[in-house]
């Protein structure tokens, strides 16, 4: 018995111990494990990317395209983010919604601009996406819903259109975890307050679409994709009470004004 | 690793084969049951209940295989499930999982090649016993009396 007991320790041991000397490698950077992932967003954005472009109407007007740039920029700069990582693109659509795509594709429709009181407010809505994408939360949130071996067949051609429509759905349409969720606006708080933006306005937003009773619910997908608004909203304006700031605009009023006036016509 | 022992008895030609066989079927369920690690264990396991009323030398070699099977059955169900999450949640490929699959390569492919040996010497009449599994074969597997 005693033979056994040894012998069973040591054949325990010489595996634990053959397991921790590997995993000393660094097998990742070997195998450009990252590479591959980041090629696979890369793809699966571009993908998805050409999916809502042909689907939807792009905007077209160089005067709106430069005034989100510059809020999108002045964000960006204030977080020391890659500005190049994250593609705006603006989609003229009466829903009021915004969302990331992989590799850092930022889709925002002209309904969430129009709906939107102030520029605080669209900057919140923003910088809540971009936190989505700094965090790795689109990735995870395709995998965790469709797996790796979908995705994968996706980039590799063998997906067919409707698995594709199926998967854009998701990410337009369906909400991250409550936890990603909750992450993503912390995150969104302290980008605001850094670019010395006003979270409250943000906080206002998400509490005045939670109060809308909306009669076409599809053009509130941001809200009905976003649930618990309400508790949200509480949540960001308590964490932004802790932080101090001077607040400033990003844009003028009047390029503010123009932009919704360019985005209704 | 292993030992080569003189068994107990002369085995007839019947049991060599019978004995044999039974890591035969557990490396013929590898090839078919990958790239689940249960397979093997099951038809190892259904090997060793037809043949438990058998010989001594059968019965002993059916309880080493059946033992060999059960430890890579834990190892192997561990790097299974665990690459299911990589592929179908959102864990991801780290060095420590890198790791884990090449030690179970290395474990699967020393047991794949031991089994084939033991399988050949059995046949030829060589009583051979593995290390650890030989052991705990003498402890379970008794002779009748």
């Amino acid at each position: 018995m005693k033979k056994v007991i040894i012998q069973i320790s040591l054949a325990v041991i010489l595996f634990f111990a053959l397991w921790f000397s590997l995993a000393q490698v660094n097998w990742v950077k070997i195998f450009d494990v990252e590479k591959n992932i980041d090629k696979t967003e890369q793809k699966l954005g571009n993908l998805f990317w050409k999916f809502f472009k042909n689907s939807e109407k792009e905007n077209t007007n160089i005067q709106t395209t430069k005034t989100i740039d510059s809020i999108v920029n002045h964000l960006c700069n204030a977080n020391k983010i890659d500005r190049k990582k994250i593609k705006v693109h603006i989609l003229l659509k009466d829903e009021i919604n915004a969302f990331a795509l992989p590799n850092g594709h930022l889709i925002i429709y002209s309904g969430l601009v129009l709906n939107a009181d102030s520029q605080e407010e669209l900057a919140g809505v923003i910088c809540h996406e971009i936190a989505h994408i700094e965090l790795k939360h689109v990735m995870r949130k395709l995998i965790r819903e469709t797996g790796i071996s979908l995705l994968i067949s996706i980039t590799t051609g063998n997906g067919n259109l409707e698995v594709i429509k199926e998967t854009a759905k998701l990410l337009s349409s369906a909400a991250f975890s409550r936890e990603l969720e909750k992450e993503a606006d912390m995150k969104a708080v302290d980008y605001l307050l850094n670019a010395k933006v006003n979270p409250a306005p943000f906080a206002d937003f998400l509490y005045k679409l939670s109060e809308i009773n909306p009669t076409i619910p599809e053009y509130l997908t941001w809200v009905s994709s976003h649930p618990e608004s309400k508790e949200r909203a509480k949540y960001v304006v308590e964490y932004s009470k802790q932080k101090d700031a001077d607040y400033k605009t990003i844009i003028s009023t009047k390029s503010w004004e123009e932009l919704k006036n360019n985005l209704k016509e | 690793m292993i030992h080569i022992k003189k068994f107990t008895y002369l085995p007839g030609e019947h049991e060599l084969e019978a004995a044999s066989n039974s890591y035969l079927m557990s490396l013929l369920a590898i090839i078919v049951g990958l790239p689940l690690p249960i397979v093997n264990l099951i038809a190892t396991f259904i090997f060793y209940l037809g043949n438990r009323k058998s010989s001594y030398f059968v019965r002993w070699h059916c309880t080493q295989a059946l033992l060999s099977q059960l430890s890579l059955l834990v190892m192997n169900s561990y790097a299974f499930w665990w690459t299911v999450s990589i592929f179908f949640e959102d864990q991801t490929i780290t060095n420590n999982y890198i790791a884990y699959i090449i030690v179970a390569i290395v474990f699967n492919l020393i047991e794949f090649i031991t089994t084939i040996y033991i399988a050949v010497n059995t046949r030829k009449g060589i009583h051979v016993e593995w290390w650890l599994y030989g052991t705990l074969t003498n402890l379970i597997c008794k002779k009748r009396i």
